[in-house]
């Protein structure tokens, strides 16, 4: 249509004649001549896959070449692994991490697609209504612990999806997984803190902090993963398999085991990462044993000063005080094993006896 | 908490040194029920009387969550943000809650072993679409995830939700990766990337650029992935892409309907946002890489056209058009939700040059 045309809408509907607007302006766009110089790239040909029971999995997608992931990842921007890369690579991006010990574990994949497999629904697959009225102390002891686990959750959730930018493309396995754990943690905060809510109690008191503080002041990535994989989520997994003793409802029970199905996951990625990283940098171990006497420091400050959960505990394990606090010594014991043989896995060996004796000493005396 | 309870406990032999005050005297709001409704318990059946009182302004920056009891002695961690209208949407609770309810599988949700074989040039194509978009989907977590650590606990669900965002940005690189390496092509060329997105420096600048624009225009995309879907395969991905796309976007335009409701005065700073998105400062638009020119775009025609003739090309190019035109017109729709209608007369003039007339 030429500039000059117009067109002559019709009368409005009070009688006036409207004014004549201008034509549409044609979308000035010439078709290009065929180029496909992008399919000429000499990437290489997958075969094609066999798809099983497990479906199409992320690990059987990446054969051959695909699957290999260099020690140094060499582009700067969201070039995916395998693709040519462009010749005008554009803006640089702010990543820090480009070297595969920095965050690598042999498992990520098989964990990416376990954790999707195993993601539960707390709006919908709790059974909230077997929840039954409680003596009012016991209830207000609960939810103090829940509200303990849901605010840990925020923690970790928080500072691990800000720590994803950091991350180069080149591993891409891994920021699948842990975008998993960042969605575990969500769930995590959301299905404690409902059941805080539910049962005629409320939220109890906020965490000292210090703890939370180290995972915030991470330098390094695997710094984060000692806070959050190892030392967090060995002490949460601990507490999970007294589940049934704690737990007063078929709900409470789902509660824990969810959260540590999901905890066995982080652990899993933990143990693999650091196993990696240790035998990737030997020279680090001393970083490692660093960063596990600051941990430990940390959560043997919280454990020492957080009043409400500590009696929260007592009363929630035991009929009486006296049977309260023999057991919360027993469920400190279980969770130190818990943690100390995660570290046996990770290839930390004989950790019981370089404990921080802040840790050591709330553990015996809790 | 009855007296007379706390009295018996105190005198249990071997609650000397139990304080119990905590118990005597809560500091967080006691006695709540809440029961599950009809889609179960959600974040907005417990957001419920002071719990759900979500203050416009907060000095809880130490990553307590709402509601909770604060400590005397609680550390502060600065970075986090005072005011409820840097972050908050209000659909940030029920889009949460839909995105965990509507989780799917790129392994078994897909019916990858019904692909056919396809055409080489169109299955060349399809691969390079989705090297793109391989490349391009977790920027969309990585730069909102930027920004959680600032969340305060008074405004989780928003961090809840981003969470949920970051973990269906995930599944879009790995769905679109594994449609590249399941037909006996794989990854092809890749381009400049998406890196740009990581440059906001504010969570609304974030929204603003991310949501409205980059999902926005990606949303409209894949809701009609019929026209360039090759097979129930393509279909059914881009289908439940788009599902995901729905969720960020809404998020982002409940978000920035907020900031225009109760920060007006930031209007012509957003706008400063979208002529960047948009082109208008002379680097090249994100969008244009998508639909307006270059290998994307090509091979997008050739699966919109079916073919590499002239013919096919034509009418290739001719639904491409289409798309960006159903693009620009949805953004401009968006923009008119959230208060930005004068963006209209400010578009960029190519994107300008597509739009609808204005409904009455």
């Amino acid at each position: 249509m030429a500039e000059s045309e117009t067109t002559t809408p019709e009368q409005t509907s009070n009688g006036e004649q409207p004014q004549a607007q201008p034509a549409p302006q044609p979308f000035p766009f010439q078709i290009p001549p065929l180029d496909m110089s992008w399919a000429k790239v000499p990437t290489e040909r997958p075969p094609r896959p066999k798809v099983g029971e497990d479906g199409f999995t992320l690990k059987m997608a990446d054969a051959g070449g695909y699957a290999w992931a260099p020690d140094h990842w060499p582009y700067q921007n969201d070039t995916p692994r395998g693709s040519w890369p462009a010749q005008d690579m554009g803006l640089p991006a702010p990543y820090t991490i480009y070297d595969k010990s920095e965050v690598w574990a042999d498992n990520c994949a098989d964990l990416y697609e376990q954790a999707i497999k195993e993601q539960w629904k707390p709006a919908t697959q709790i059974s909230w209504g077997t929840i039954e009225p409680l003596a009012e102390h016991v209830e207000a002891s609960l939810d103090q612990i829940f509200t303990n686990i849901s605010e840990q959750a925020y923690n970790s959730n928080q500072v691990l999806m800000g720590w994803l930018k950091e991350i180069s493309y080149g591993y891409h396995e891994v920021k699948l997984y842990l975008a998993t754990q960042v969605f575990d943690h969500a769930r995590h905060v959301e299905a404690f803190r409902k059941r805080a809510l539910s049962n005629g109690g409320g939220l109890g008191y906020q965490a000292p902090g210090f703890f939370n503080r180290a995972v915030y002041a991470s330098f390094k990535f695997t710094e984060l993963v000692v806070y959050v994989n190892i030392i967090r989520s060995s002490f949460l997994l601990g507490l999970c398999e007294w589940g049934d003793k704690l737990g007063r409802s078929q709900a409470d029970r789902q509660l824990f085991e969810n959260l540590a199905h999901d905890l066995a996951r982080h652990i899993a990625y933990g143990i693999e990462h650091l196993k990696y990283y240790l035998n990737a940098n030997p020279q680090h171990r001393s970083h490692v044993k660093t960063w596990l006497d600051r941990g430990e420091v940390m959560y043997a400050a919280d454990l020492r000063r957080d009043k409400p959960l500590r009696e929260a505990f007592i009363l929630a394990l035991g009929d009486t005080v006296q049977e309260g606090k023999a057991k919360l010594a027993e469920l400190r014991q279980h969770q130190l094993k818990r943690y100390l043989m995660t570290l046996e896995a990770a290839t930390v060996y004989n950790r019981g006896d370089n404990l921080v004796n802040a840790l050591k000493t709330i553990i015996e005396q809790p | 908490m009855k007296p007379e309870l706390l009295q018996e406990l105190k005198k249990e032999p071997g609650a000397e040194d139990l304080d119990l005050s905590w118990l005597d005297e809560p500091a967080a709001k006691r006695g709540l029920r809440v029961a599950p409704g009809k889609r179960g318990l959600t974040l907005e059946d417990i957001a419920t009387d002071s719990y759900g009182d979500i203050p416009a302004t907060t000095r809880n920056q130490s990553g307590r969550l709402r509601g909770s009891a604060p400590r005397i002695d609680a550390q502060n961690t600065p970075k986090q943000w005072p005011s409820k209208a840097a972050s908050w949407s209000e659909s940030a609770m029920l889009l949460y809650e839909e995105a965990v309810q509507r989780q799917w599988s790129s392994a078994k949700d897909i019916p990858w072993e019904q692909m056919p074989e396809l055409d080489e040039n169109l299955e060349m194509a399809m691969s390079q679409l989705c090297t793109f978009l391989t490349q391009v989907e977790f920027i969309a977590g990585d730069v909102p995830g930027q920004y959680a650590p600032n969340v305060s606990g008074e405004y989780f669900e928003v961090g809840l939700f981003l969470a949920s965002q970051i973990m269906d940005e995930a599944r879009h690189l790995d769905v679109f990766r594994k449609r590249a390496l399941a037909n006996g092509i794989g990854l092809l060329q890749a381009g400049p990337g998406a890196v740009g997105l990581l440059t906001a420096q504010d969570f609304t600048e974030m929204t603003s650029t991310l949501h409205l624009v980059g999902e926005g225009f990606v949303q409209s995309m894949f809701r009609m992935g019929e026209l360039f879907a090759q097979s129930e395969v393509d279909k059914r991905m881009f289908r439940l892409a788009a599902q995901d796309e729905s969720r960020h976007v809404a998020f982002g335009v409940m978000h920035m309907k907020y900031v225009m409701d109760t920060e007006p005065e930031r209007k012509e700073e957003i706008h400063t946002y979208l002529d960047r998105m948009e082109g208008q400062l002379g680097v090249g638009s994100a969008q244009a890489g998508l639909t307006g020119g270059g290998q994307t775009s090509e091979a997008l025609a050739i699966l919109l056209g079916g073919g590499t003739s002239e013919a096919h090309l034509n009418e290739g190019y001719k639904k491409l058009l289409a798309i960006r035109k159903r693009q620009v017109n949805e953004y401009m729709h968006r923009l008119e939700v959230v208060g930005l209608g004068d963006r209209r007369q400010r578009m960029a003039p190519m994107m300008q040059m597509l739009l609808d007339p204005p409904r009455n």
